[in-house]
């Protein structure tokens, strides 16, 4: 896989420790993909939706976004929810990254399309685990053909 | 007793013949022989019909009669001024006394009381025969008696005074007053006698004696004579009247003819003659004024008119003092049950209140004992059945359903298991409190053995014959027919019915109260778990978080610092990665626990063989290569949130486990014995154990019995068990001896109680 095929990672923290842990978690898992990180839920939507500040962007969706579930303005499972009622987001992979080990969080997710729910382990390494087998199997293994719907996924 | 037996009477308990309404008791078309009776014709005062012994008294036979004018048999004079007296008569008035005619016939000098009353259009005029002395000036008699009436204080006083100041005036040899009760049964409750004839106080008629009927002739036309029972009837001529072809109705003729059967009930009484004034009170019959003499004997139409003013001076004084009576005991009534109100309102709780005040609540119903039943507590006040008949009976009324109110002065006949206590509890009044659990308040009477007197037996009437015609027998025999009445108490007042009424409302006014306290303080609750919900999510978010900041910059430090740290550097900072994440591990299990509390549970069919089998596969990966003995034995199946008692099961197998780790051969045992209700488990193992001082603590949160080194862990193990087992109605319980194992127990209800 050459570098230009690879579609972005989109990563959406608000907390800037968790960004940093996140980022480096990532950079440790040896993917190649870029990644973007936004620090809201509205900034998120803009991104994807190719308005607001990312009007310019490059035309193209993520391989997969890595959701935090608090966020400031608009929370994960609104962004979830706008994501996966879009026809051309629905085939986007979202994993919620998370402390809540809430239930009613775990099951709402689910109801509204989510790939993957992680919750957060306090051990750093087990951390850095976590987002390695999930970006290896999301942004690489994973990788949907660019602009196909794969409804049989989804949900 | 004067009865009007003219009608038939039903057979009590069985036939109700309609002969009662084709005897036409009212239009006999005859009548007594002791005067004259003339049907005039208006405005001519003609005569359309006559009886028969019109020659006897007038000299003139009925043919002379019919057919003329009044003057042709009275003289014009007498005529002319009775057609002034029957001119002021208005119709459906009363028989009124119009004047003395003397009529010289036969060879002596008649004086006659002439009565006259309309009947449609018609003029009856009775010329009653009188024994010639003056007409007495009634209005002293009548007018002491009504002073004396205004002085008695109580029924039987007026009742007694009524007998003898009638027996007074008319001179009859017994004087009776006669009271119907609520079946139309009566009873003499008052008499006056010179001893000529037997007595009849207290005895008990069957309503059968004085048919609806007569009862209500009796309503209509307040006085009725018979001088002398072995009279012979005398006919009217013609006995239709020609114009109308109708027979005349009699219903206030004083004169009117009454039924043989009657007659033979006089003889069977021994009196030759009888009188009657009906009481009525507030329009209704109450009862009767009855005049007896042994002798034929007669009371002229005024003194009757005065036996009837005093029956009337009489009612009133009845229904002022019944009205007292009943306003006395209202006021009783409604004192201790307002005091009593006053109380529950001040409480709040309607059983301490009535408790602590015994007197008000047995005074309200004027019982002798009394019961408070509410779900939990059985009180009893004074001299009840004991508690468990009590329950007995509330389970029974409770049965029966739907009646605020409910009231006997016979429980034994509705409710066979009380004559066990009848001698407490024949009468009963309850109020039901609730509508879901047997919540009464009971009232109790006493049997009171009665002994009725009855004038003959209250059955023994009428026989059928062969032929199946009902024929009527009057008594042969007044000798008394004596009854013992069993399994009856004195019956219940409408104040005291009232009383209890009011009572209830109240208390059900204050259990409704409670409930919308008790429904607000769940509202309540259900408001602090919705905060505590709230701040166990912002614990998991908020304090996790700072956690694994702290283990992962510890992390990057280490890394970043390798090769530039001592050793206690690098042992600090291990200590600092440990600690947060055991910190982190905490608030995880405390989450989980608070979760355990708080979330639904979602019960199915638990094999619990199969659980057990499942659990200790998975625990013994943390424990190969050691000696351990598994005994399991047979588990039975439980219905039960398989997620939390899989959480609770484990908890024990695996601390079983941990705490075995010292022993060489380590045996644990699961087993379980059936208890009746429920299934009493057991994990048993033979570890460290503990001490059974501390036994208390072991399910408590975070509460740990050993030193960290030795056996890790948060110590929220057993708290999770025993919030589990106690979500399920469940008991749990430790039993051992240090370094001797120990035993865990729980509990779970047998299915019968399980949804």
């Amino acid at each position: 896989m050459k570098d230009a095929m690879l579609k972005p990672i989109l990563l959406v923290e608000d907390n800037p420790k968790d960004l940093e842990l996140t980022l480096l978690a990532l950079a440790r898992s040896n993917l190649a993909n870029e990644v973007v990180t936004v620090r809201d839920g509205k900034e998120a939507i803009d991104y994807l939706f190719r308005a607001g500040p990312y009007l310019d962007r490059p035309e193209g969706n993520p391989a997969v976004i890595l959701l935090d579930l608090k966020l400031p303005k608009m929370d994960g499972l609104q962004v979830l929810e706008r994501v996966k009622s879009e026809p051309n987001l629905r085939a986007v992979p979202v994993v919620m990254l998370t402390t809540s080990r809430e239930e009613r969080d775990l099951v709402l997710s689910y109801k509204l399309g989510v790939n993957a729910y992680v919750v957060k382990p306090v051990g750093f390494k087990d951390f850095i685990d976590a987002i390695q087998e999930l970006g290896v199997f999301w942004a690489v293994l994973n990788e949907p053909p660019p602009g196909s719907l794969r409804p049989d996924r989804i949900r | 007793m004067l009865m009007e037996r003219d009608a038939t009477g039903a057979l009590p308990f069985a036939v109700d013949t309609s002969n009662c309404d084709r005897e036409p008791i009212h239009q006999p078309s005859s009548i007594q022989p002791h005067g004259v009776l003339m049907v005039l014709s208006e405005p001519d005062l003609a005569v359309v019909q006559v009886s028969m012994n019109s020659r006897e008294y007038l000299g003139l036979s009925p043919d002379e009669i019919l057919g003329r004018p009044l003057g042709r048999a009275l003289g014009d004079d007498v005529a002319e001024d009775l057609a002034r007296g029957i001119e002021r008569m208005e119709v459906g008035s009363r028989p009124r006394l119009l004047r003395i005619v003397t009529v010289e016939a036969g060879g002596r000098t008649w004086r006659f009381h002439a009565v006259g009353h309309r009947v449609g259009d018609r003029v009856v005029l009775e010329l009653e025969a009188s024994d010639g002395k003056p007409i007495l000036d009634f209005h002293p008699t009548v007018d002491r008696f009504t002073l004396e009436v205004e002085a008695v204080t109580s029924i039987p006083e007026l009742t007694g005074l009524m007998a003898r100041e009638a027996r007074r005036l008319t001179g009859f040899d017994r004087v009776l007053v006669y009271r119907f009760d609520e079946g139309w049964n009566g009873t003499v409750v008052a008499e006056d006698g010179n001893g000529r004839l037997p007595s009849l106080l207290h005895h008990r008629f069957p309503a059968s004696d004085i048919p609806a009927q007569a009862r209500e002739l009796y309503r209509t036309n307040r006085m009725r004579i018979i001088p002398d029972s072995g009279y012979s009837p005398v006919a009217l001529v013609p006995s239709e009247d020609r114009a109308s072809g109708a027979r005349l109705d009699m219903s206030f003729a004083t004169l009117r003819s009454v039924s043989p059967v009657h007659l033979q009930y006089m003889k069977n009484m021994e009196t030759a003659s009888s009188m009657s004034v009906s009481i009525l009170r507030n329009g209704e019959l109450w009862g009767l004024v009855s005049f007896h003499h042994r002798e034929p004997r007669t009371a002229d139409f005024p003194i009757r008119v005065s036996c009837d003013l005093m029956a009337r001076v009489f009612a009133l004084r009845l229904s002022g003092l019944e009205h007292n009576r009943g306003l006395e005991r209202r006021m009783e009534v409604r004192s201790a049950c307002s005091r009593l109100v006053a109380v529950m309102a001040d409480r709040g709780d309607f059983v301490s209140a009535l408790k602590d005040f015994p007197e008000d609540l047995l005074g309200i119903a004027d019982s002798t004992g009394a019961a408070i039943l509410t779900e939990g507590e059985c009180l009893l006040l004074g001299e009840t059945p004991t508690e468990e008949q009590t329950r007995a009976l509330a389970s029974w009324l409770f049965a029966e359903g739907n009646q605020d109110v409910f009231l006997t002065d016979s429980l034994p006949g509705v409710y066979a298991p009380s004559s066990q206590f009848k001698g407490v509890a024949s009468g009963l009044l309850a109020i039901a409190v609730s509508k879901l659990h047997p919540s009464f308040v009971l009232w109790f009477r006493p049997e009171v053995i009665q002994t009725v007197k009855w004038g003959g037996p209250p059955e023994a009437k009428a026989r059928v014959e062969s032929d199946g015609v009902v024929t009527l027998h009057p008594r042969t025999s007044f000798e008394t027919w004596k009854q013992t009445v069993r399994d009856r108490s004195v019956p219940w007042r409408s104040s005291e019915v009232e009383g209890v009424t009011d009572l209830r409302n109240t208390i059900v006014g204050s259990v409704l109260r409670r409930a919308e306290e008790l429904a607000s303080l769940n509202a309540e609750l259900r408001r602090s778990n919705k905060e505590l919900e709230a701040f166990s999510y912002s614990v998991s978010h908020d304090l996790r978080a700072p956690l694994r900041h702290i283990v992962g910059y510890a992390q990057l430090l280490r890394e970043s610092a390798v090769g530039k740290l001592s050793d206690n550097d690098e042992r600090f900072i291990a200590t600092i990665i440990e600690s947060s994440e055991y910190a982190g591990n905490l608030v995880d299990k405390l989450l989980g626990f608070s979760r355990l509390g708080r979330s639904e549970l979602q019960k199915v069919d638990v094999d619990l063989g199969v659980l057990v089998r499942e659990i200790r596969t998975d625990v013994m990966r943390d424990a190969e290569g050691r000696d351990i003995t598994w005994t399991v034995g047979p588990l039975p199946t439980v219905r039960a949130d398989l997620m939390m008692l899989r959480m609770a099961v484990r908890d024990l197998l695996s601390n079983a486990l941990k705490y075995t780790r010292k022993t060489e051969k380590v045996v644990i045992e699961v087993g379980y014995r059936d208890e009746g209700n429920e299934h009493v488990f057991f994990v048993k193992d033979n570890g460290v154990g503990f001490d059974m001082e501390f036994a208390g603590k072991l399910f408590g949160v975070f509460q740990r019995l050993h030193r960290w080194e030795d056996y890790e862990g948060t110590g929220i193990g057993l708290a999770n068990v025993r919030r589990v087992i106690e979500r399920h109605d469940g008991r749990t319980w430790a039993e051992g001896a240090e370094n001797l194992g120990a035993t865990f127990f729980f509990t779970l209800p047998r299915r019968s109680r399980e949804t």
